[in-house]
């Protein structure tokens, strides 16, 4: 076998490698980018015009703890 | 709309009924010559694919001896105008306009203060700096005000507002501009000190519109990193230097521009509609008959993709954005006479952005089939030898052009070994699916602060 074939059947086994490689490395990174989380459709604070509105959370107060007088207030 | 919306599935549809109707004709005369209707087909393909890929051939050698040509005119002419017009005589510095540095940054908490504070020290007497934090969810915001707290001399401005994206950020800073001039660059690249004055002499001629800047990799830390440093030495120092010759650079680089704020204002700034900001703006200047220079001394230094996934991301927007903003412009394409050298260089980015990538990959399949098929894998050989050829000749002359490592030269045989074949997959995707009209996000590489 002379220099030229072995060089050439390297070459061959590496485009043939790198484009394999190629199409692998694509199917993954678009995979990756689907898997990530998107912020948009997790925000349940977004309105139907993609407004984020501020939630205020009250502190929970048991019945028990509050005097029937402020309660009923 | 709907006409239009089915038009590419009509052609598609047209090719492959005129292909079938020259095939159906050529099976007649193989069954009166009694011959293989495979066989046939199998070597009409074979010959339109040798003809094709030769044309590509001429085509790019043809590419490759102008640019160079061109670049070499270029450098020619900077080192007489430098020599005819030494840089201290050139203008006073109380005469020098004032340049608004407008930096867009969007979760760049890591580099934003190195960013700020290297754009503190460049050689120039009269400019602000305007950062635009886009709505990030990090402290780029807070790091980017501290910063600007502990700056007396140079005005450091910070805005802050809802996220909308790089163009809507570019735009912001272009209307919070006081100065004459402004220049726009990435959160994340570095300037070297003489920017503002190396850009700021091409604005004598009243016909450039916008001076695109020199765009070098920082973070050679790996196989990857150092192949896209020579890509950047031959992208800029080869192709950008050819069209500064003609003055009608095609894209002003994002991390690396500088306007007449004019300018900008009569084409309306940035659009959004497209994922190549940069190009798509460039390309308005051209049409609006304004020409654009190269300033290869202005240099903006930018930490690229280290990782393979992170890279193939980039190339893929690139890819789509680029095909947007040439389709946006594409009128110019079919008028050759009315926009003249617009209407070579958007063939030219059509060539670089579509062809060139299937045709190599193309020539791959093809010499690797008739290989593999026939035994011939010598031929693949010499197909790979001829563009590593060409690869290496220009890695070499923008290598001295440029004053870059000589090591980088090696690079080009790896480039050509596996590199280009593993992002060209992407970019035919990539043109797939912006041609059958796929969703896609903008994406943001994650930085390593390495500025």
């Amino acid at each position: 076998m002379d220099l030229i074939s072995i060089l050439a059947t390297v070459i061959l086994v590496t485009t043939i490698g790198t484009m394999i490689v190629g199409v692998g490395a694509y199917i993954a990174f678009k995979v990756r980018d689907k898997r990530k989380p998107s912020k948009k459709r997790n925000d349940d604070t977004l309105d139907a015009t993609d407004q984020s509105e501020p939630i205020f959370l009250k502190r929970y107060i048991p019945v028990s703890a509050v005097g029937p007088s402020t309660y009923e207030q | 709309m709907e006409i239009k919306k089915y038009s590419r599935y009509v052609w598609a549809a047209v090719i492959v009924v005129t292909l079938t109707t020259i095939l159906a004709f050529s099976y007649q005369s193989v069954r009166e010559q009694q011959g293989s209707f495979s066989l046939l087909l199998e070597n009409y393909v074979l010959m339109a694919i040798t003809v094709y890929l030769l044309i590509f051939l001429i085509l790019l050698v043809f590419r490759y001896a102008l640019l160079i040509l061109y670049s070499f005119m270029d450098h020619l002419e900077s080192l007489s105008s430098k020599h005819d017009r030494p840089e201290n005589l050139y203008r006073e510095d109380s005469s020098l306009p004032m340049v608004s540095l407008v930096v867009p940054a969007y979760n760049e908490g890591l580099v934003i203060q190195a960013a700020v504070r290297s754009l503190l020290k460049l050689d120039y007497p009269n400019y602000e700096i305007i950062v635009i934090d886009d709505g990030s969810t990090d402290d780029t915001y807070e790091k980017a005000l501290g910063v600007a707290r502990e700056q007396q001399e140079i005005t450091v401005r910070v805005i802050t507002k809802r996220n909308g994206g790089k163009a809507q950020a570019l735009n912001t800073g272009m209307t919070a501009a006081r100065g004459e001039f402004v220049l726009n660059m990435d959160g994340d690249s570095k300037l070297s000190s003489n920017t503002l004055r190396a850009c700021i002499r091409h604005f004598e001629n009243p016909k450039i519109g916008a001076v695109a800047g020199n765009v070098k990799v920082i973070n050679r830390e790996n196989i990857w990193t150092k192949i896209q440093a020579l890509e950047y030495v031959e992208g800029l120092a080869m192709a950008r230097k050819a069209q500064s010759f003609i003055r009608a650079v095609n894209i002003i680089p994002g991390p690396l521009g500088m306007f007449r704020k004019s300018v900008l204002q009569q084409v309306g700034g940035y659009d959004d509609d497209t994922f190549a900001e940069d190009c798509d703006l460039t390309l308005k200047l051209l049409m609006r008959g304004w020409h654009i220079a190269y300033e290869p001394t202005a240099i903006a230094w930018v930490e690229t993709p280290s990782g393979l996934l992170d890279l193939l991301k980039q190339r893929y927007r690139w890819t789509r954005g680029i095909l947007q903003a040439t389709t946006k412009h594409s009128h110019a394409l079919w008028q050759p006479r009315k926009a003249g050298i617009n209407c070579f260089i958007l063939w030219y980015m059509l060539f670089e952005g579509i062809m060139w990538p299937f045709s190599t990959l193309l020539g791959n399949v093809f010499f690797a089939y008739v290989g593999l098929q026939y035994g011939l894998a010598t031929l693949l050989f010499y197909w790979w030898l001829q563009l590593t050829v060409l690869d290496v000749v220009a890695a070499s002359y923008c290598v001295v052009i440029e004053e870059e490592e000589p090591s980088l030269i090696f690079y080009a045989i790896m480039f050509r070994l596996f590199y280009i074949n593993i992002i060209d997959v992407s970019k035919v995707f990539a043109t797939i699916e912006e041609w059958r009209g796929h969703a896609m996000t903008w994406g943001k590489l994650e930085r390593e602060g390495k500025l």
